[in-house]
């Protein structure tokens, strides 16, 4: 019995041409047990950041309270807007001071990062449980589907999708990763990030 | 071990456990009482480790109330499940940590929702129609995921339906646990919360 | 101890199994399949040779694909040819495939408590003139289908082919429905973008990349023969059509 397979779930990011995609699937199970078709693994940190915590899920709730307050604090504190990059490696340092007995989470993230020109920039990032950071130019996985995400978006992704091909190309390498994983699935969320609007849309996937 | 199972329906929560405390295959008690009542609107079901789950709900019950003698008013229910919670995830990560298992059903007087809440020993939580915990989940969870209550009139699991209708379905759940499971509580204490508060119901 | 004999108990352990990554992919069409393999051997980390194929043909209209233990695997092969050939000896033809594919499963299954540690699949052209791929478990346990990966790789290519094959979770334009099978060129470049793609991602998978095609009598080869690369393997004029198209992948 692995840890990071208690629960099940996975999450997967993606880049877009001035937008990113974060999608993931709803299952909370305890093993081979559903529990619930309504977990929910990511969350809103900011206008431009999200994040997903696939892994042990009381560590998903930990670690939501946890960076909500960390980066409410840094806002406050810094009269600032916390950018994304700053934003990773804050995910980064906060999972490195548990080295020795790591939250269960494999987290991914995306935003938009503001330029010095004014223009936003796309940004994605994924860490390990420990806190190795992933800055990756195209699309970061994780979870217990993570090996059928890989494939499938291998297969899938292309550079400078627009919004609306980049939520497919999201959906469909979520979706079929998962219908593959026994541990993910049970329903799917897919958040499209774009310079003025954030698309939320519920999946309606395979209930088995 | 212990079964418990909760289900939500139009404005009202209803949590149900077996009365039996046993220790080893020996039934030392068959009325004990394991659904506490934090608040005016909140039970807790609890279960897990003898000894760990008493103490763990005592403990709760006490700040909750401190909280309410405090304020004025007591948590409501997401808050209530939320610091319930945390509580458990610290103590996951302390030298000895509660193996206790929740149901938290709650009706925030403000909203006029019921919230029912699954937790884990681990500090898992997660908000659901129904759930259950313990052997009884195997049974119950199927039967109350069946979505064809429209033919019969009387459904498996419907969020909108009057309480009278939501006792039939725990009914149901416990013939199954009663029919299909080798050891059956012979008896179980069923409370509900609604607007008007919480109060036990002989099933 | 001096007369031989060992003071404490000893134990000695042979491992009879080792695992040489690579992946295998087949795919069903109306009048052909496709049966590709990628050509990297490898142990661990090591990688023994870069060209080892694991697709083989067995008769002008059946070719058998092995993955896992490849000493197992060409075993395996070897053994499966024979009875084919003796197949032809006393009866003057060749082994129609679903046969091929019930003998595969004897065969297995005769090995079931020291089991061949190696997934076929088994694609060619069944007698009704229909493409077909037919896939085992190391045991026999085996089924009819219309794609299949297998190997290291398989976690990363299935669900992909699940999309582009079978077009699960797509969903029809209206008015129409999805094809039951699609045509050779289609076919070929998903088994080229399945393999690059695992390449890619997979350490064992690489190096080199074999694909063989069969395409049933009379029925057109759909511009194979033109394809790059596009080698002929029939024997016969009229018969059905074998090629084999090799390609590179990369060797990192």
């Amino acid at each position: 019995m692995s840890i990071m397979e208690y629960n099940g779930g996975s999450v997967i990011a993606m880049v877009g041409k001035e937008c990113v995609a974060i999608a993931s699937d709803l299952r909370l199970g305890n093993q081979a047990l559903g529990i619930s078709s309504n977990f929910q693994k990511i969350f809103q940190m900011t206008d431009r950041i999200f994040l997903g915590l696939p892994g042990l899920a009381t560590d998903v709730t930990t670690l939501k309270e946890t960076f909500r307050f960390r980066v409410n604090m840094y806002t406050i504190k810094e009269e600032r807007e916390l950018e994304p990059e700053t934003f990773a490696h804050m995910v980064s340092s906060a999972l490195y001071e548990r080295r020795f007995g790591p939250y269960f989470i494999e987290p991914v993230m995306c935003g938009l990062q503001k330029t010095h020109d004014g223009s936003y920039k796309p940004f994605i990032a994924a860490t390990d449980l420990i806190g190795c950071l992933n800055f990756a130019k195209d699309f970061v996985v994780a979870g217990t589907a993570s090996s059928k995400l890989f494939g499938v978006a291998e297969g899938l992704w292309e550079p400078d999708l627009e919004p609306e091909d980049l939520f497919e190309t999201c959906a469909q390498t979520l979706l079929n990763a998962v219908d593959r994983d026994a541990y993910s699935g049970w329903g799917a969320e897919v958040y499209v990030l774009t310079k003025d609007k954030v698309i939320k849309r519920t999946l309606k996937g395979r209930m088995d | 071990m212990d079964i418990s199972f909760a289900l939500t329906g139009k404005g009202y929560v209803i949590l149900a456990s077996d009365t039996t405390a046993a220790r080893s295959i020996v039934k030392m008690k068959v009325d004990e009482d394991k659904i506490k009542v934090l608040s005016p609107h909140l039970l807790m079901a609890y279960s897990g480790e003898p000894g760990d789950t008493v103490q763990f709900a005592e403990y709760i019950e006490r700040n909750i109330r401190l909280y309410q003698i405090r304020n004025t008013y007591a948590l409501r229910p997401p808050s209530a499940a939320s610091w319930i919670r945390r509580t458990l995830a610290d103590s996951l990560r302390s030298r000895k940590p509660y193996a206790v298992n929740l149901l938290i059903g709650g009706y925030d007087t403000s909203t006029h929702q019921p919230h029912l809440y699954w937790v884990d020993y681990l500090g898992t939580m997660s908000e659901v129609p129904f759930a259950a915990h313990g052997y009884g989940a195997y049974f119950a969870l199927s039967l109350l995921d069946r979505e064809d209550g429209l033919m019969s009139g009387s459904s498996y699991h419907d969020p909108e339906a009057p309480l009278e209708e939501g006792l039939k379905t725990l009914r149901r759940c416990l013939d199954e646990v009663a029919k299909r499971l080798v050891v059956t509580p012979e008896k179980y204490k069923v409370k509900v919360v609604d607007k008007d508060g919480v109060r036990e119901i002989e099933i | 101890m001096p007369d031989g004999s060992f003071a404490h108990p000893q134990q000695r352990q042979f491992n009879p199994y080792s695992d040489n990554g690579g992946t295998i992919l087949a795919i069903a069409g109306a009048d052909f399949t496709v049966i590709a393999g990628d050509t990297r051997q490898s142990e661990g980390y090591s990688i023994q040779t870069r060209y080892a194929p694991k697709v083989f043909r067995l008769t002008d209209r059946a070719v058998l694909a092995v993955n896992g233990f490849a000493a197992d695997g060409n075993m395996f092969v070897k053994k499966v040819k024979q009875r084919l050939e003796w197949y032809r000896h006393a009866h003057a033809k060749d082994m129609p495939l679903r046969a091929i594919a019930r003998l595969i499963q004897t065969m297995l299954y005769a090995q079931r408590f020291f089991p061949y540690y190696v997934y076929n699949i088994l694609g060619g052209i069944e007698e009704d003139g229909t493409g077909a791929v037919y896939s085992f478990d190391p045991v026999g346990s085996y089924e009819r289908e219309a794609c299949r990966a297998a190997g290291a790789a398989q976690s990363l290519v299935q669900p992909f082919l699940d999309n582009q094959i079978y077009f699960k979770n797509q969903k029809a334009a209206p008015g129409t429905t999805h094809p039951a099978h699609l045509p050779l060129s289609d076919v070929l470049s998903i088994v080229i973008d399945s393999f690059t793609s695992a390449t890619e991602r997979h350490i064992e998978v690489g190096d080199g990349l074999e694909i063989y095609v069969v395409v049933a009598q009379g029925r057109s080869p759909q511009g194979l023969d033109a394809f790059r690369g596009a080698q002929e393997l029939s024997t016969q004029p009229n018969g059905d059509r074998m090629f084999i198209i090799r390609r590179e992948l990369k060797k990192d």
